[in-house]
């Protein structure tokens, strides 16, 4: 009785709080990154901006224009257009559409291709100052997103 | 709508707009006051529809998945699995156990991350600004586990209908008991700075209390409903994915106010760590993807399945007219539910407890608009 | 290829039983009769036209006796499919359905309200009411078929829940319920036209108008 009494006059329970407060001012612990000092390290998987990858030994795109991923994708936003090259009897890829600004990167395209020619990376800088600058052709997506670097 | 004019002196009516820091999202309320006490309220929603089950008939099965982790983008991996389940329901089969383990990891993570964020937020609608720097700090080492695993932090996309997509990473396992044993610690700071703290206890004791009865009545479910002294919850009375095999215990109030509702949280994070350690410890060996056909085509029927989300009961109620695409998709929101109790709860408070109200409801506008 | 590991009851009374309905007589008994059924059989086996319908089995328990002592020819249907037992009731009964369910067989939670559209048929919407029971674990659906046009009974007076969810029927069908306290629009915006989640309205065709008149572009869709 006395105990509570005294524990409410002298405000145990809020300076109990405070302790933690004050317990996590460690400088050492400061969590937030810095950022764009330090660009932060996302996950090997994460879905980011797409890329068509080009076969490293030829040259040549990787993509079968098989329209595999433009079916697969929830809001058909992938344009894929290709010709028939009439001495290998095969498709070739000619112009590949991809609107990002509709895209949820949700990674259905990157799991359909059949030949990991569509691939979504780790850049995750994609802003543009258009609403066609979000639209990107087989150019933008083969070199990718080239975001303006700050040095601090 | 509330018939008042400027000339009854009496009553006003105030509006909290749908742009208002403590409303969790674009909820318009419209308060009949008496002075500082509320005669009643009227919950304007809609601001957030984007019409999912209209476009669920539009899209295939497959193609859905994205879709639904908008809804409750809190809690999204929970939405994933409710999906899942339901069509996995309709078209007969099962995920394998390996899948099944991982998946109950994940939504339970989730489940703590869902909860950390209420915390942070509520607390910060009350006053206490600091939980949600703590609780946020927390949350990004489970939406780090999430991105390693699935390449998404918020909207994840994590199953898919029969299994898993993703094998799981190298240092899954590590990783997940490294958290748990991180987390557990941090659930006794929180209580610390809050439980026992007079202001928290005279904000929120004795302030929107809904009894079992009118619970059942509104058919609000979650932790509300175990706040009021019932207890039931999904995973253990009707379990799916493998919950059966986990040892888990269900935390339930007394008094069915915003104070035991906060306890009930508490204690569920607790025990979502729990079932995470025995998961964890267990996943078995062998296939993530059940017998799917590619081409998902269910025969007809329909199926109502529903999971426990973190914030109630999840379910969706699928029409399928054997093609490609469902015929009907039908999702039960709890927070759709759970906030119609709103205005029960409310009425002879002050508002100042509104805020509260809404915040202990834990709503995301995202499921109640669809 | 899973309709054949189903477990096969004698299929509900409906489209495609028409036809076949003739040789295979009153499906009265649950067990199926291998030889009669076996033209019927070789008739869906190759279906030109019958629809597909749900393969259900009938279902009894003390819920549906108790049901038939109370409402007899006023509920058409007990089924189950994949585990999930339904009922199918004539529009006029439903309310007292739910009453008698929640005071003599403690399904006292409403789970859900909602409707199926299906224009082609004479009686276009299909209302389906979730039920669970704390007491007995168990859940069950109530359907009634309702035409364009009619207003069913509110479920308000029997379950507090069936506000909010009525009102969201009302705003996504255009299906009105008589008797209930505040039939508004929840979730569009009050001079809303048109009613979303029927089949005749168009989805693109909404997406494509806004997004010209708005935007001054062509909709990527």
């Amino acid at each position: 009785m006395i105990a509570k009494l005294l524990r409410k006059v002298f405000l145990v329970d809020l300076f109990q709080g405070l302790w933690v407060t004050f317990r996590n001012q460690d400088p050492k612990r400061i969590y937030t990154e810095q950022y764009p000092a330090e660009r932060p390290k996302v996950g090997e998987r994460y879905r980011g901006a797409p890329r068509l990858n080009i076969n490293p030994d030829n040259g040549e795109t990787l993509c079968i224009s098989c329209n595999l991923c433009a079916l697969a994708c929830p809001e058909n936003l992938i344009v894929v257009t290709s010709q028939r090259n009439e001495q290998t009897k095969r498709k070739e890829l000619t112009t590949f559409t991809y609107d990002t600004s509709r895209c949820m990167f949700c990674g259905l395209c990157e799991d359909a291709c059949p030949v990991d020619a569509l691939e979504l990376t780790q850049d995750f800088e994609l802003a543009s100052y258009t609403r066609d600058g979000a639209i990107w052709d087989r150019q933008m997506l083969e070199e990718g997103p080239k975001p303006t670097q700050y040095k601090c | 709508m509330p018939e008042a004019t400027f000339l009854d002196a009496t009553e006003l009516v105030i509006n909290m707009g749908p742009q208002h820091p403590s409303t969790h999202g674009v909820l318009r309320v419209i308060l009949k006051l008496d002075g500082e006490k509320v005669n009643g309220t009227e919950c304007v929603i809609g601001y957030l529809h984007r019409g999912v089950e209209k476009i669920g008939e539009n899209r295939t099965y497959q193609q859905f998945a994205p879709y639904v982790d908008r809804m409750d983008y809190v809690a999204s991996v929970s939405n994933g699995l409710g999906y899942c389940l339901a069509v996995e329901k309709l078209l007969n089969i099962e995920a394998p156990p390996r899948a099944q383990a991982v998946r109950v990891i994940l939504t339970e993570l989730n489940r703590i991350a869902s909860h950390l964020l209420w915390l942070g937020t509520h607390a910060l609608d009350i006053g206490a600004i600091t939980p949600v720097f703590y609780c946020l700090r927390e949350r990004e080492e489970v939406l780090k586990i999430f991105e390693n695993y699935c390449g998404a932090r918020l909207t994840t996309h994590a199953f898919r209908i029969g299994g898993l997509q993703y094998e799981t990473y190298d240092g899954f396992e590590e990783e997940v008991k490294k958290f748990c044993d991180w987390f557990i610690p941090k659930v006794d700071e929180y209580e610390e700075l809050l439980t026992n703290n007079r202001i928290w206890m005279g904000r929120l004791k004795g302030v929107g209390v809904l009894s079992a009865e009118e619970c059942k009545e509104y058919g609000v479910t979650g932790p509300v409903l175990r706040a009021a002294g019932v207890q039931w919850d999904l995973r253990k009375a009707q379990p799916y994915s493998g919950y059966e095999q986990y040892e888990f215990d269900i935390p339930t109030g007394e008094n069915g106010d915003t104070y035991d509702r906060y306890t009930v949280r508490m204690e569920e994070m607790r025990q979502a760590t729990r079932i995470v350690r025995q998961a964890v410890d267990r996943i078995p060996s062998g296939p993530i993807m059940g017998k799917v056909p590619k081409v998902v085509k269910p025969p007809v029927g329909e199926v109502y399945v529903a999971i426990e989300a973190p914030k109630g009961e999840l379910g969706y109620f699928i029409v399928s007219d054997n093609s490609t695409q469902p015929y009907r998709m039908r999702v039960r929101p709890p927070s759709f539910v759970n906030l119609q109790a709103l205005d029960c709860m409310v009425r002879g408070g002050l508002v100042a407890d509104v805020v509260a109200i809404i915040g202990t409801l834990d709503i995301v506008l995202g499921e109640v608009d669809r | 290829m899973a309709d054949e590991q189903k477990p096969e009851g004698s299929p509900a009374p409906p489209p495609s039983g028409g036809e076949a309905a003739s040789p295979m007589g009153k499906p009265a008994t649950p067990a199926p009769k291998p030889a009669v059924p076996k033209p019927a059989a070789a008739a869906h086996a190759a279906p030109p036209k019958p629809p597909a319908v749900m393969l259900t089995t009938p279902w009894e328990s003390d819920i549906t006796e108790l049901l038939k002592e109370h409402f007899g020819g006023d509920i058409t249907e007990f089924s189950t499919y994949l585990g999930q037992s339904f009922l199918v009731a004539k529009p006029d009964a439903v309310i007292a359905i739910l009453d008698t369910l929640k005071l003599d067989l403690d399904f006292d939670y409403l789970v859900d309200v909602t409707a199926v559209d299906y224009p082609k048929r004479a009686d276009r919407f299909d209302l389906v009411y979730i039920l669970y029971s704390f007491a007995r674990n168990e859940r069950i659906r109530v359907k009634t078929v309702i035409p364009d046009g009619y207003t069913p009974a509110t479920a308000v007076t029997v379950h507090l829940t069936a506000n909010w969810l009525e009102r969201e029927v009302f705003d996504m069908f255009g299906i009105q319920f008589a008797g209930h306290p505040d039939m508004r629009r929840i979730l569009l915006p009050e001079e809303w036209q048109g009613y979303p989640l029927r089949k005749d309205y168009g989805i693109l065709q909404q997406d494509d108008g806004w997004v010209r008149e708005n935007l001054g572009i062509e909709s990527g869709q």
